[in-house]
């Protein structure tokens, strides 16, 4: 099949590709841009680990044809940090409260963490636990990972009101 | 030499402190073997069995090889020199003539791009003879059932050996029950007379179905040979020594020509303990003199990996009116699959070893049937074996009308208590942990709590449970190193999947007396690290954790040796503190570390370079309690179950690392109520998996759960490093216990079937309490 070219934002930057008109917005990040942060848990949209924003939404990557991504922008766990390389306070609090341990569903459960507080600044702790109810994680208990984005939500608020 | 040491006063063992690939983790800048880029890679498929139980009449090739793209298309055929006979699924690299499990590797293809390799599957013509499969475990251990094995195989315990160790008698198999792999039976004393002096027996049958570790990164390795015929694999894997000796005993080569690197582990939990991918896919690369990548993907995984075996205990007590033990009738059945392999020992120990039973009559069996085989799962067969006892023991309780915190505690083991194989409980905590779970607020307000019930009709239980794990041994290594600015280098083998490195930099610095900030873990290959067991048995700390305190006592040793030469003193006159060695009192007279390093580096230097070593066996092992309470509602219209408050009490010796301690007891038991709640392979009649993806297989997910309280105690374990004991699998253990108490003291049915489901407890509601 003849490949198709793929123009799209991804984190911040233009980016044109070439890429088989079957292959989802997964398989394009990873074997075409070279973005392996999102990653395949399951194939099939149940686990969460390969959720990226598309135009500010969630979206499982896996799920999601890369030619349907054409012209829109696209925000991967790589562009969550910003661009001098400071971490973003979801990030930052998971480090802190020690959140990660295998790590293989961190970068789908920040980004989703992400969208949520972009939505709602100040979630409850039971909008949090549904806010990352897609993202499957196996090690942590998901205790951790609620208290970091609740304080998350809080260090984003007074940064807002410090501006 | 003694392990136990105090605390030097640096920034060392019993602070919280993050680890320090925290920040590659939540970038997702972490490596795992998927994302490792290979030039001229070419990518692995295989074609699994369609049937639990078939004879291969033939196997067509011909259009998949044909098809552009596509590199290789192998069958057993095409590798006669690999064993034919198959004792471990790791050997079964193909199916030769017979397949025994549905998805069953049939043929291996590799291709330039996954979707033509996934297109040449299609392309494979097999032709199945369909045999009668022996599925369910208690047909199957019968005579005349459905032979699984191949006749003269012979059953698999090396991974009840790595775990925990536990020491039965093997018992002969009774004529032509051809499926029972393993056996073991344990006695003492008098049953008979015990139940018919008992005013109370009580008989129950308790059932878990497999489940599957769950995580999240599937099974994965990269192989590539060089020139020179040595084997690379990157490998997402819980031991790269073992690793590598099964796949050098699989392919038929010396363990020298290969070398595994361990790659960041996505989760294992004990699934990535035994080769599984690696053997097919080192062959392929062989074959086509191009690294191949094989990525299982999450249906193989579900349908074909190696998942935790169902497990089916019979129980019969019998005790007086006031609660004294009498006597224990006990039988577990562990359904292993296809292969031998379940940890049968630890179940028929555990059963009779946990309560002081006067007299008992534990059998055990391991049974094979047509169904994926089975592996480790985070204190293997342990939560399924509490499940059984402490759902008893509470019955019993109930029954009797006892307190069951003070009935457990009566009859409770203590260390130096015999177990039911003889040997000796070892130091632990088993009554401490109980103790502190019953003095929490939840457990002491449970009866208010329930009768506060809402108004919304759902019914509120209050339940806890007590378990235990053996911890497991295996011999290690370590080394530690003096830079030449003073910080320290410690390399061993041990896989990092949970972050126990930072832990052992942590025990590094403070067995040497420097701030951890200085120390710096590495986990070499198998070509540079000291041998090094698993990632497994809760024994990381336990013994890595040993072999690096000692490692750093002898760098610390050698580095004193070298300050007293150079500052003319006695070795027993000096101390170390801020990095400077120093005669004690004299803080003038000194040297740095800085300067001892360097001198071990320099041109023509009579100094030599500081590196201290440890290699110990251990023979000690150290049992970690557990013990779990939940306040949970039922709604009885529905079955559903809401978890209100979960808590967590845990022996865990010394909390070398506080941080991640509590990560290991969240997590370990959010695993277990996945057990008691939602999870199940569920197998029809023909052995066909009925729920092979993640929605149909159902983990807990954040909005099924509360905020999980962990409560740390510290009975030091005599020869833990720091005194710290095992931390990964206790919290697995109690909680489906715990969970069917409080269903039963919130709506009086008692559930013996895991998973609890709605629909399992809303029937036991309408069908009367059980």
């Amino acid at each position: 099949m003849a490949k198709q070219i793929l123009s799209c934002t991804v984190n911040g930057e233009p980016v044109e590709v070439l890429v088989q008109p079957y292959v989802t917005l997964l398989d394009a990040l990873r074997e075409d841009m070279g973005l392996t942060g999102p990653k395949e848990g399951c194939g099939t949209g149940d686990c969460g680990a390969c959720t990226v924003h598309v135009d500010g939404r969630v979206v499982a990557s896996c799920l999601m044809l890369a030619m349907q991504a054409r012209g829109r922008k696209i925000r991967t766990i790589e562009g969550l940090a910003s661009a001098d390389s400071t971490l973003h306070p979801l990030q930052e609090a998971f480090v802190r409260h020690g959140v990660p341990q295998c790590g293989f569903c961190i970068p789908g459960v920040l980004m989703a963490a992400a969208a949520l507080l972009e939505g709602n600044p100040r979630p409850s702790e039971e909008e949090i636990r549904y806010g990352i109810a897609g993202n499957l994680c196996r090690c942590t208990g998901y205790t951790k990972m609620v208290t970091a984005i609740s304080e998350a939500a809080g260090t984003l608020a007074s940064q807002r009101s410090a501006r | 030499m003694s392990t136990m040491k105090t605390t030097r006063d640096v920034k060392g063992v019993g602070v919280s402190i993050p680890r320090p690939d925290g920040p590659e983790k939540v970038t997702g800048r972490v490596q795992y073997v998927a994302d490792i880029p290979a030039k001229g890679l070419l990518h692995a498929k295989l074609l699994r069995s369609p049937h639990a139980h078939a004879k291969i009449v033939s196997i067509d090739t011909s259009a998949a090889k044909a098809l552009p793209g596509v590199r290789a298309v192998l069958t057993a055929k095409d590798i006669p020199h690999l064993k034919k006979k198959a004792p471990t699924r790791a050997h079964a690299v193909l199916a030769i003539d017979r397949v025994v499990f549905m998805g069953q590797p049939v043929a291996a293809v590799a291709a330039d791009e996954p979707s033509i390799a996934e297109e040449a599957l299609d392309l494979i013509k097999v032709q199945y003879q369909v045999l009668a499969p022996s599925v369910d475990p208690l047909k199957s251990m019968l005579p005349g059932a459905a032979p699984v094995a191949d006749a003269g195989t012979e059953a698999d315990t090396s991974e009840a050996l790595a775990h925990s160790a536990v020491a039965i008698a093997k018992s002969e198999t009774p004529a032509k029950a051809v499926n029972i792999s393993q056996q073991a039976r344990l006695q003492r004393g008098d049953p008979a007379k015990g139940f018919a002096e008992s005013d109370h027996v009580l008989e129950k049958t308790y059932r878990v179905p497999m489940v599957h570790q769950g995580y999240l990164e599937p099974h994965a390795v990269l192989a590539e040979w060089d020139r020179n015929g040595l084997l690379t694999l990157w490998a997402s894997t819980q031991g790269s020594f073992n690793t590598r000796s099964e796949v050098a005993d699989v392919l038929g080569i010396p363990e020298n020509r290969i070398r595994v690197i361990p790659v960041e582990c996505g989760g294992g939990f004990g699934g990535k303990i035994r080769a599984l991918c690696e053997p097919i896919t080192a062959v392929l690369a062989q074959v086509t003199k191009r690294p191949v990548r094989y990525v299982m993907t999450r249906r193989e995984e579900l349908q074909a990996g190696m998942p935790a075996p169902q497990v089916i205990i019979k129980l019969k007590t019998g005790v007086k009116r006031d609660g004294t033990l009498m006597a224990l009738d006990a039988e577990t059945v562990i359904d292993s699959g296809a292969f031998s392999g379940a940890v049968l020992a630890v179940s028929a120990v555990f059963l009779g070893s946990m309560y002081k039973w006067p007299s008992f009559d534990i059998r055990g069996f391991e049974v094979l049937t047509h169904k994926p085989s089975v592996a480790a799962y985070r204190a293997p067969v342990a939560p399924q074996t509490i499940f059984a006892i402490e759902s008893h023991m509470e019955q019993i309780a109930r029954d009797l009308d006892l307190d069951s915190v003070e009935f457990r505690m009566r009859h409770l083991i203590e260390p130096g208590d015999p177990m039911v194989n003889g040997q000796p409980w070892q130091s632990n905590g088993a009554k401490q942990v109980l103790s502190r779970i019953a003095e929490h607020p939840h457990w002491k307000s449970r009866k208010q709590w329930v009768a506060a019930a809402g108004k919304n009709g759902k019914r509120r239980g209050v339940g806890l449970a007590l378990g235990g794990w053996l911890g497991g041994l295996q011999p290690t290594g370590a080394t530690v190193r003096l830079n030449p600015d003073g910080s320290l280098a410690v390399l061993t083998g041990q896989v990092d999947i949970a972050g126990t490195n930072i832990s052992l930099a942590q025990i590094a610095a403070s067995a040497y007396g420097v701030d951890t900030d200085l120390v710096r873990i590495t986990t070499g290959d198998t070509d540079v690290a000291p041998m090094t067991g698993l990632s497994a048995g809760s024994k990381t700390i336990y013994t890595v954790g040993a072999a690096v305190l000692q490692a750093a006592e002898d760098a610390r040793r050698q580095t004193f040796e070298i300050a007293a030469a150079e500052l003319e003193a006695s070795v027993h006159d000096l101390e170390l503190v801020d990095g400077k060695v120093t005669v004690r009192g004299m803080p003038d007279k000194g040297i740095t570390l800085a300067t001892i390093g360097k001198k071990g580096n320099l041109y023509m230097s009579k100094t030599p370079p500081v590196l201290g070593k440890a290699n110990p066996a251990f023979t000690q092992q150290a049992p970690g309690f557990a013990a779990q309470l939940a306040r949970l509602e039922v709604d009885p219209d529905t079955g559903e179950v809401t978890i209100q408050d979960f808590v967590i009490v845990q022996d865990v010796g010394k909390a070398i690392n506080p941080l991640g301690v509590e990560g290991q007891m969240q997590g370990g038991a959010v695993q277990s109520l996945g057990i008691a709640l939602t999870e199940g392979l569920m197998f029809d009649d023909s052995g066909r998996l009925t729920n092979p993806s993640l929605l149909d297989y159902r983990k807990l997910t954040a909005a099924d759960l509360p905020n999980l309280e962990t409560i740390i105690v510290e009975v030091p374990a005599p020869a833990g490093p720091f005194g710290a004991r095992g931390v990964g699998e206790p919290p697995i253990i109690p909680a489906p216990a715990a969970i069917a108490n409080a269903i039963q003291n919130a709506t009086g049915a008692r559930l013996t079937e895991l998973p609890m489901s709605p629909e399992r407890i809303a029937l036991a509601l309408v069908n009367g309490k059980q």
